[in-house]
């Protein structure tokens, strides 16, 4: 079966650091896909450019079966590519259920309708139930605490029916409770057909959740495999103890 | 806590009746000329606030607009006659679409910048625009200044259609943006104040929706910018394209409050009658500017959401009180008058009041 995404040769330099270093991967359907390594090893970095928030100085990105390299972040979105920050952005002015309805990627003509359609309102409470984040639907965003303010990002994102979506650190900052949490959402979502790449620092969290692993070293891949091969590896034994 | 149902159109049509009945009482004519002022700069900051107040992008350049519906409206009435006085109004729409295309022109370059380039951006536009009012002689008369048809209204009541036509455009202006914060575009624009690179990665059109209240914002302004030159008669490019205009358009709006149907308007009333009464008191001194930047410092050292949104606040912090000492059950935190949110001191823009 074909990647969902794949990547290839992807580099970005910033003055003179290269961040992403000619990084290649592949996605597959279904798959729940890590993306570890040091830090400063340019996970973000390469999220950043496969989701069209920066343009790579050279390389491909593929998705769903057509060449999205460069492409803008709005319509990878729509299209059903959707992703969310390391530090968690929500928009904190507006409201939880307002957070959810301006994420659904409606068209021009929806512009000019109600704020909050009876049919909006009707699939954000869906959401807010799955999410368990009813009570908070009426809260500003900002009145959120910080793992709660993940789980909208998350839940937000999931308002363009996406096919994969691309987590950056969706357990970093928060507490135990919140990352037992995040991981179910994680796998429900998952039973229901969404594809997923994490970046996750937490290697329980990863051996629990993810298959394959990659391990990206100076913005370079160094190792895909299975998550029980990760732990042995001496390249990504060297690259964590900096050797 | 919203048991009068439409209470809040209820509100505008009164607003705009009172102020349509006010030229009946016979008023002097420097007080319906204050007044006509003061309907001109609420039109232009709830223009401003429209895409200002809502995307957070500070705009200098709107009094460029005002100048080229000044100019627009006068050259075309150098080659149409004017017999009933009422033409020049008839042409306003016109006017507003021509601005609203320039605005869609000259926005699609100045919107790629933001926050502190989008104003110089912008406060550039507006001295290119002068310069070129300045300079085009063949066409603008340059520094010898445009003379515009004389409304043949009857000296009693000259006022007066222009007073009209201005409150209607004030209601139409404030059922704009009330619709627009109703919608989804207002819930886009807001997204776009809130984190716009956010937005943009979630499939708001950041671009179009920023285009768009743009060009409508600069339209109206330029409709004000005709009306304001066929009450003068005579126009110059030092005062249709002041930056003065701007900076009260900013003022007014940020004194009332940003981001909300009536701040504006509370702005305007407030700002430029109180400019107006001043200017008029001491007489051609120019110390009436240092008592009209009191006024506004006082406020915002007091308030610095302003006027409507500090309000807003107080009246939410008293609901919640009096929903906490009431008995019986504590309200459920998804109850629909967000009591849990009583004490947010800074609403900036949600559903319209
Ligand atoms: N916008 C930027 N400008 C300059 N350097 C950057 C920028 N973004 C990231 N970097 C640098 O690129 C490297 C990779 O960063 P990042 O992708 O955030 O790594 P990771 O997410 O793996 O921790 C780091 O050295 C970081 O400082
Ligand atoms: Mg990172």
């Amino acid at each position: 079966m074909a990647a969902l995404l794949e990547v290839e040769g992807l580099a970005k330099t910033f003055g003179s650091l290269r961040a992403v270093d000619g990084a290649s991967l592949a996605v597959e359907p279904h798959s729940i896909t890590a993306l570890i390594g040091p830090n400063g090893s340019g996970k973000t970095t390469l999220f950043n450019l496969i989701t069209g928030y920066l343009s790579p100085d050279s390389g491909h990105v593929r998705f769903d079966g057509r060449d999205v390299t460069g492409a803008n972040p709005g319509r990878l979105y729509r299209r059903g590519l959707s992703r969310t920050f390391q530090q968690a952005r929500v928009f904190p002015q507006l409201t939880v259920q307002e957070n959810l309805t301006v994420a659904a990627g409606y068209s021009w003509a929806q512009l000019f309708g109600r704020r909050m359609s009876a049919a909006d309102r009707e699939r954000v409470a869906r959401l807010l139930e799955e999410f368990r984040m009813a009570h908070v639907a009426d809260l500003f965003a900002s009145e959120l605490s910080y793992g709660q303010r993940k789980l909208l990002e998350f839940a937000a994102v999931l308002m363009s029916s996406p096919k994969l979506v691309l987590l950056d650190e969706p357990t970093a900052g928060v507490n135990p409770v919140m990352i037992a949490t995040m991981e179910q959402h994680i796998r429900e979502r998952h039973a229901a057909g969404v594809t997923f790449l994490i970046v996750e620092h937490d290697m329980p969290v990863v051996m629990r959740l993810c298959d394959p692993v990659v391990v990206l070293d100076q913005g370079r891949e160094i190792f895909t495999g299975p998550p029980q091969a990760v732990q042995t590896n001496p390249l990504v034994l060297d690259a964590y103890l900096g050797a | 806590m919203r048991s009068i149902p439409y209470a809040g159109q209820i509100r505008g049509v009164v607003f705009v009746a009172a102020l349509a009945s006010l030229p009946s009482f016979n008023l002097a004519h420097w007080s319906i000329n204050i007044a006509v002022f003061t309907l001109m700069f609420a039109v232009m900051s709830s223009a401003w606030n429209l895409f200002g107040g809502f995307t957070g992008y500070p705009s200098l350049g709107h009094a460029a607009f005002f100048g080229i519906g000044a100019y627009t409206l006068g050259l075309w009435f150098e080659h149409h006659a004017v017999t009933t006085g009422y033409e020049p109004f008839l042409m306003l729409p016109l006017v507003g679409l021509f601005a609203g295309l320039i605005g869609v022109v000259l926005g699609a370059i100045a919107l790629r910048t933001r926050a502190d380039v989008f104003a110089i951006v912008t406060i550039t536009l507006l001295f290119v625009v002068q310069t070129l009012a300045f300079n085009l002689r063949g066409l603008t008369h340059g520094a010898q200044g445009l003379a515009l048809p004389i409304p043949p209204f009857a000296a009693a009541t000259f006022e007066r259609p222009f007073y009209y036509v201005l409150v209607a455009l004030l209601a139409a202006t404030m059922a704009i943006t009330y619709l627009t914060m109703r919608s989804k575009l207002g819930l886009s624009l807001a997204a776009v104040r809130a984190d716009e690179d956010k937005a943009r990665g979630v499939g708001v059109r950041t671009l179009g929706v920023k285009l768009l209240t743009f060009s409508v914002s600069v339209g109206i302004t330029a409709m004000v910018g005709g009306i304001w030159a066929y009450y003068e008669s005579f126009i110059y490019p030092q005062f249709a394209i002041d930056p003065l205009i701007t900076i009260g358009m900013v003022l007014m709006t940020f004194l009332g409050g940003r981001g909300t149907l009536w701040g504006p308007v509370i702005g305007a009333l407030i700002l430029e009658t109180a400019q107006q009464t001043l200017a008029y008191e001491l007489g051609g001194s120019e110390y009436y500017l240092i008592a009209y930047a009191l006024v506004f410092l006082l406020v915002m050292l007091l308030m610095p959401q302003g006027i409507v949104p500090s309000i807003q606040s107080v009246v939410r912090r008293r609901r919640r009180r009096a929903v906490v000492d009431a008995p019986g059950p504590p309200p459920s935190a998804s109850s629909s008058d967000r009591t849990d949110v009583l004490t947010r001191d800074a609403v900036v823009v949600e559903g319209p009041r």
